[in-house]
């Protein structure tokens, strides 16, 4: 066990360390930087954009710069921001909390619903349960994300159910707090129902396809021949079985919902990592660009390590060839 | 090959809505760019066959709008004059497919610009901009997926059949480029590169951003399919006979994977449309006046284009046959075989 | 007669990754040296895992061994420069388990027969379909089968094709990996007869791999049994039915299902 989950976790921060590079390497290839553009300023003199490139270290080779990065993220920095300021990781930290607010709620809501929906469309393909639910989910597969967004945009503002944006009232400071939740769940429910909507028909869709193909499995009909209950079949005997692909499914699925919500916060304007990160491309505040996509990395590979963890106890194979050598 | 029914269905269909954004130029009623400062924000324009005094028209016909007593920004319908669709007419100047030069066009009427989708802040044809945006936002689709499926192919076929420490190094860096949430990928590729460019530019930049994200699934897949085809018997065989890597490569190994691309072209295309679409909405792909799908929706994103101009909202629901036409095609192309499965780890499986 | 194949001391390992991330490494071939007459019948026996269907691909240059020597007319084929080991390849061909696999599934018989031409090259499209026809013909398959898929063929004319294409090379050595195995019981006795005739006409030394006494001893002229990896066993092939040495041997020969009074029985064409 040990081993295998030290494995998994030298290889998370392996794979957090090259996207760091990546993203490094990137930003040295790109054409313009902050400084740029404080360059076009008449009021602003050469010296002084100069002094600031020498004081950012914009100057010196990727090397040092990536020395000096590493150096601040163990500082709890992360690098600083042009635009702000100030340290990077104390501004991300808050949009991060914002957005693992909004995926987190999203994921466990959207596996919540896709299980027992697919479940329930697996145990009677081709009957009419299974025909609606599939119509329904081509139905909001073939709608772009981004029209879903605007369109439940559009239906919040024409009937006013919910605020169009933002993450609290004006006055939230002022409410009890009970009515300060209630404020936030009504925040919450539009990006939240969009990113629900937007990863939900392909979840349904592979838990489907993955109960269906074990239903159909000759081990399955053995059992079914021993007489044992349709129920105790499914779930003692089906959804084990199952579970190995809808872990990855899992993994996989975050992946999905972290770029959704990217979108989905700007669009709905949730002062989450998405907007954050788009104005900083927009103003080349490659700091905290890097730190952005760093994190949302970090919550990826996080994500798949979990989705390891619980293959490893889901999947005995795993555990009797890891544990035998 | 031969195809399916069902797959064969979903092609004519698609090739019926392809067609039409290729032959932009006569579908839409106008110039795209062409600016009317005098209609800003004009509704849908509502085609009747009844007029006024419940009498039936055979030719459609449109009322003109005019602005409503005391307001600046409310229109009405004038039924003072009704102006009839016409067919076939001439108008704007545009090429066929960029080298015929015609002045036909689909429909529109005399003494009247008609707006069947309404009309931008600069009074530009919604219709006519959301035809010709397809032309874009299609064209990034597809010349992205196959800058993908290319990329894909060469690196999974290299990676497959040469296996070893060039198998270990790519797969490597695909996990690296699979670890990341693909939209933040996309961004953090975007932002590094100029924010302000010639729109040609800018259009081939997107499509090479776009494309070279997306090559590690496709990558995995062709380098499975490889796997399993260099073991089988006839590509040993074909190697027993004396064939070299390159012709077995060509002739016994690469055809297996035909599949598999295919499929994934159907998945990537609407993938990388939309792609497109969330780059440009976000002011980061084509720049104005270039109509795009992104840039049509663009407007969206002030507060009061979305409290009073809903039909500006309207040509979302133009793009869905498109999505509803790759889905089909996909899901059509799935069950020739078992081309594409939902690969059993997104990250990870280094063993 | 003259020794054709001289296989000495040859070893093969195979380095694999296990699921957990380690190395193990997996002895296919143990030192196994033997020597085939020209124009004779050599069959290899042995269970599955013993090793056998390994030896076949080193022997027909799809493996390289780890070490050891294959020689062919006095030339090591595991030590020959790569160009002149694609020259000789031809003189080995290998017949497989599985014809449904051994042939592409997308391409038509005709193409299928005319590739090993197409690779040697040096004769035109014409004369190569000449040869085509007439390989066809030779083993028994009528000239209507050139424009079909091998899906739309039975399990014994695909067999029959893959013998077809391979004579085109007019190899020395025909290597056949379980090439019966596969095949309904009269359908294997039809290739059988096939393979003998064709032998006797072209005079092909035939390396026999199989898992079943019984055909190795009908067909082969000397046997040897194998066992993780290792000869346990050689012998002419009615001595080791008749009096098997080794306990895998007796093993074999109790497998071999005994419907007539002996297994050298002639089987009935």
């Amino acid at each position: 066990m040990m081993r295998y989950f030290l494995r998994r976790l030298g290889h998370a921060f392996l794979l957090i360390f090259g996207v760091s590079i990546l993203a490094f390497l990137f930003t040295t290839l790109a054409p313009g930087n902050y400084f740029d553009e404080m360059r076009l300023n008449p009021q602003i003199a050469p010296e002084t954009v100069a002094a600031l490139r020498a004081q950012y270290q914009l100057d010196r080779p990727l090397v040092v710069r990536y020395a000096s990065w590493v150096n601040s993220l163990i500082h709890g920095e992360m690098g600083f921001s042009f635009a702000y300021n100030s340290p990077v990781a104390p501004l991300l930290l808050v949009r991060a909390r914002n957005t693992l607010l909004l995926t987190v709620t999203a994921t466990v809501l959207a596996w919540g619903i896709a299980l027992p929906a697919g479940v329930w469309s697996a145990e009677r393909v081709g009957r009419l349960p299974d025909r609606l639910i599939s119509w329904g989910t081509a139905a909001l597969l073939v709608i772009p994300d981004l029209a879903l967004a605007l369109g439940l945009l559009v239906l919040a503002v024409r009937t006013g159910w919910f605020p169009t944006g933002g993450m609290a009232s004006v006055d939230f400071e002022d409410f009890s707090l009970l009515h300060k939740l209630r404020d936030l769940a009504l925040h919450l429910a539009l990006p939240i129902l969009a990113l629900v909507l937007s990863a939900l028909p392909l979840l349904v869709r592979h838990v489907r396809a993955a109960v269906a193909e074990v239903l159909g499995a000759p081990f399955m009909l053995a059992a079914q021949g021993h007489g044992i209950p349709r129920r105790t079949l499914l779930y003692r005997y089906a959804l084990p079985a199952a579970a190995n692909p809808l872990i990855s499914l899992f993994g996989f699925s975050i992946g999905a919902l972290l770029s959704g919500s990217l979108l989905i916060e700007v669009v709905m304007s949730w002062p989450g990592l998405g907007p954050f990160l788009l104005e900083a491309i927009l103003s080349r505040d490659l700091y905290v660009v890097i730190g952005g996509v760093l994190f949302s990395t970090v919550f990826l590979v996080t994500g798949n390590f979990l989705a390891d963890m619980l293959l490893y106890w889901a999947d005995p194979r795993i555990r009797t060839k890891s544990g035998a050598r | 090959m031969r195809l399916r029914r069902s797959v064969a269905k979903w092609l004519v269909v698609l090739g019926v809505l392809h067609g039409i954004v290729v032959c932009a130029g006569f579908f839409a009623p106008y110039d795209p760019a062409e600016q009317d400062r005098k209609s800003p924000y004009l509704p849908p324009m509502r085609v009747h066959v009844v007029d006024e005094e419940g009498h039936f028209h055979a030719r459609p016909f449109v009322y003109a709008f005019r602005l409503r007593q005391g307001t600046f920004d409310q229109y009405e319908e004038d039924a003072a004059r009704s102006y009839p669709l016409r067919f076939f007419v001439r108008g704007a100047r545009y090429r066929l497919l960029g080298i015929l030069p015609s002045r036909l066009h689909l429909f529109g009427a005399e003494d009247l610009r008609i707006y069947l989708l309404g009309t931008d802040a600069y009074g530009r044809d919604q219709l006519s901009r959301l035809v010709f945006g397809g032309q874009v936002s299609l064209l990034a689709g597809l010349l992205g997926a196959g800058i993908t499926l290319s990329l894909g192919l060469c690196i999974g076929a290299v990676a497959g059949y040469y296996g070893g420490w060039r198998d270990d190094v790519l797969m490597r860096v695909a996990e690296l480029f699979l670890a990341l949430p693909w939209l933040y990928l996309l961004f953090a590729v975007r932002a590094f590169l100029p924010l302000t460019v010639r729109p040609l530019a800018a259009f081939f930049l997107i499509v090479a951003v776009i494309g070279e994200v997306g090559w590690a699934r496709p990558a995995r897949l062709v380098r499975a399919v490889v796997l399993s085809a260099k073991e089988r018997d006839f590509v040993r065989a074909a190697r027993g006979f004396g064939a070299k890597d390159v012709y077995l490569l060509r002739w016994h190994i690469l055809p297996e994977t035909g599949s598999v691309l295919l499929t994934q072209a159907a998945i990537l295309v609407p993938q990388y449309v939309l792609a497109e679409m969330t780059l440009s909405f976000l002011g980061l792909g084509v720049p104005e006046p270039v109509p795009s799908w992104g840039n049509l929706l663009s407007s969206l994103q002030q507060y009061s284009v979305l409290v009073s101009y809903w039909w500006m909202y309207l040509p979302t629901l133009a793009m869905v046959p498109f999505f509803l036409g790759y889905l089909g095609l996909a899901s059509s192309l799935q069950e020739r075989g078992p081309a594409y499965k939902i690969e059993r780890r997104s990250l990870g499986s280094l063993t | 007669m003259q020794t054709l194949i001289k296989v000495e001391n040859l070893v093969k390992r195979y380095a694999r990754r296990n699921p957990a991330g380690g190395q193990e490494e997996l002895l296919a071939l143990d030192g196994v040296s033997f020597e085939v007459l020209a124009g004779s019948t050599l069959a290899v026996v042995g269970e599955s895992g013993s090793g056998k269907s390994t030896l076949a691909l080193c022997l027909a240059c799809l493996e390289e061994a780890t070490s050891g020597s294959i020689w062919l007319e006095g030339k090591d084929i595991c030590k020959v420069a790569e160009k002149e080991r694609r020259e000789m390849r031809p003189q080995i061909q290998m017949i497989f388990q599985d014809p449904a696999n051994s042939l592409n599934p997308r391409w038509r018989t005709l193409e299928i027969v005319t590739e090993p031409l197409v690779l040697r090259g040096g004769i035109s499209r014409d004369e190569m379909k000449k040869q085509v026809y007439a390989l066809l013909g030779r083993v028994g398959l009528p000239a209507e089968t050139a424009k079909r898929l091998p899906c739309e063929l039975s399990g014994g004319q695909r067999q029959r094709l893959a013998i077809a294409r391979v004579l085109a090379l007019e190899p020395k050595v025909l290597i056949l990996d379980e090439a019966l195995s596969a095949l309904d019981c009269s359908v294997q006795a039809q290739i059988a007869n096939l393979l003998m005739e064709l032998q006797g006409a072209l005079g092909m030394t035939y390396v026999f791999i199989t898992h079943d006494l019984g055909m190795a001893a009908h067909l082969a002229d000397e046997i040897v049994v194998m066992n993780g990896g290792r000869i346990v066993e050689r012998g002419r092939a009615e001595e080791v039915l008749r009096e098997p040495r080794e306990e895998i041997t007796r093993r074999l020969v109790a497998a071999v299902p005994r419907l007539t009074r002996s297994p050298l029985a002639p089987i009935g064409r």
